[in-house]
């Protein structure tokens, strides 16, 4: 049986055979189809009729369940996540689990396309050692990304040393996970 | 860092079981596959993952025989949560007593849409991890409850019959 308790570990297996089968098209979709419109069905319905509650309300019991360390950031405008220990990144890192060439992008693949329809843009980056932030506003909003520190203090991701070693995908008003950046 | 988690499970994690709302994920993989490439291609997936991920399972029931395959099925299902399951060992093969699918039970518990051969993966994923230890497997009933019977290999037992294998709902 393929179980629930390892399931990063398999979930990131799949990536790498889908992108042997189908190439990268064949995990773009994957990520949109299976993940965003199958499996996580629950989240856009909660985001699409309840915007930033409905985020709120997604993200708070499944990071907790996961074991997340993360801090929330939410005002009317803005819902920001500083993520220092992904559970799931940190998962395959314990293991010594890598099939896949950036399983991060992952989260772009789903919520790229849920927030795209949802009426909501992102800016993102992740360091792909676990630690990410996120900063998801109206599609009409023009407000650019906060500087570090400036919407969620001393907890904000980037202030850890090392947040960029050796470099981060950089994501600006995206929904799309191609749409990235290399910073470094 | 883990964790009280048994040896016996290949990859270990900080937290003490699974989050469920993860085989809505396996659901839609299986979906996912059938829809672009067919059945052919599903099971092909199912066998690779039991060749390639699962291969330290493999090779741990090599090592230690049905100890190692009745040792890992308890690890398994103690971190799967809302699983009922009962391992027995014998001297002949290790059994497995499903009453309750955890997988199956959460799926419909949220109302989700089982992928019909959703139980068959676990014949073709749990073959491919028996097959390099010189085992095989047998599983009769599914959609909830069934019954998987770890044996020795050997020419004269019959092939799985994947009519013996309920389709799920």
């Amino acid at each position: 049986m393929i179980g629930c308790y390892d399931f990063c570990g398999h979930y990131e297996w799949t990536f790498e055979w889908l992108s042997q089968l189908g190439g990268h098209t064949l995990v773009r979709a994957y990520w949109d189809e299976a993940v965003h419109q199958d499996s996580q069905t629950h989240a856009s319905k909660l985001i699409r009729e309840k915007g930033f509650e409905g985020m709120k309300e997604y993200w708070g019991p499944t990071l907790a369940d996961e074991g997340a360390v993360y801090e929330r950031t939410v005002t009317d405008d803005v819902f920001r996540i500083d993520m220092h220990e992904c559970p799931s990144k940190g998962f395959l890192l314990r293991n010594g689990l890598e099939q896949y060439r950036d399983y991060c992008d992952h989260c772009m693949g789903w919520i790229g396309p849920l927030m795209k329809d949802a009426g909501f843009v992102i800016d993102h980056e992740h360091n792909h050692c676990g630690q990410c932030w996120w900063e998801i506003r109206r599609k009409d909003d023009a407000t650019p990304a906060s500087a570090a520190g400036e919407l969620s203090g001393a907890s904000d991701v980037r202030l850890r040393p090392g947040w960029q070693s050796p470099h981060t995908d950089h994501y600006e008003r995206s929904t799309d996970p191609d749409d990235k950046t290399v910073v470094s | 860092m883990a964790s009280s988690i048994p040896a016996s499970l290949p990859y270990a994690d900080t937290k003490p079981a699974g989050h469920a709302d993860f085989y809505f994920a396996v659901n839609a993989t299986f979906r996912f596959i059938l829809r672009h490439h067919g059945e052919g291609a599903l099971r092909k997936y199912w066998q690779d993952i039991g060749q390639s991920y699962y291969q330290p399972v493999s090779k741990r029931w090599s090592e230690l025989g049905f100890a190692g395959v009745a040792e890992y099925w308890r690890a398994f299902f103690a971190v799967e949560p809302g699983a009922e399951v009962e391992v027995s060992e014998a001297q002949d093969e290790v059994r497995l007593e499903v009453k309750t699918c955890p997988a199956i039970r959460h799926l419909r518990e949220h109302g989700r849409e089982v992928v019909p051969n959703f139980c068959q993966h676990c014949f073709f994923v749990n073959e491919a991890i028996a097959e390099p230890a010189g085992m095989t497997v047998r599983v009769c009933g599914g959609n909830g409850s069934c019954t998987q019977r770890f044996m020795k290999a050997t020419a004269d037992l019959p092939p799985q019959n994947l009519e013996d294998i309920a389709t799920a709902s």
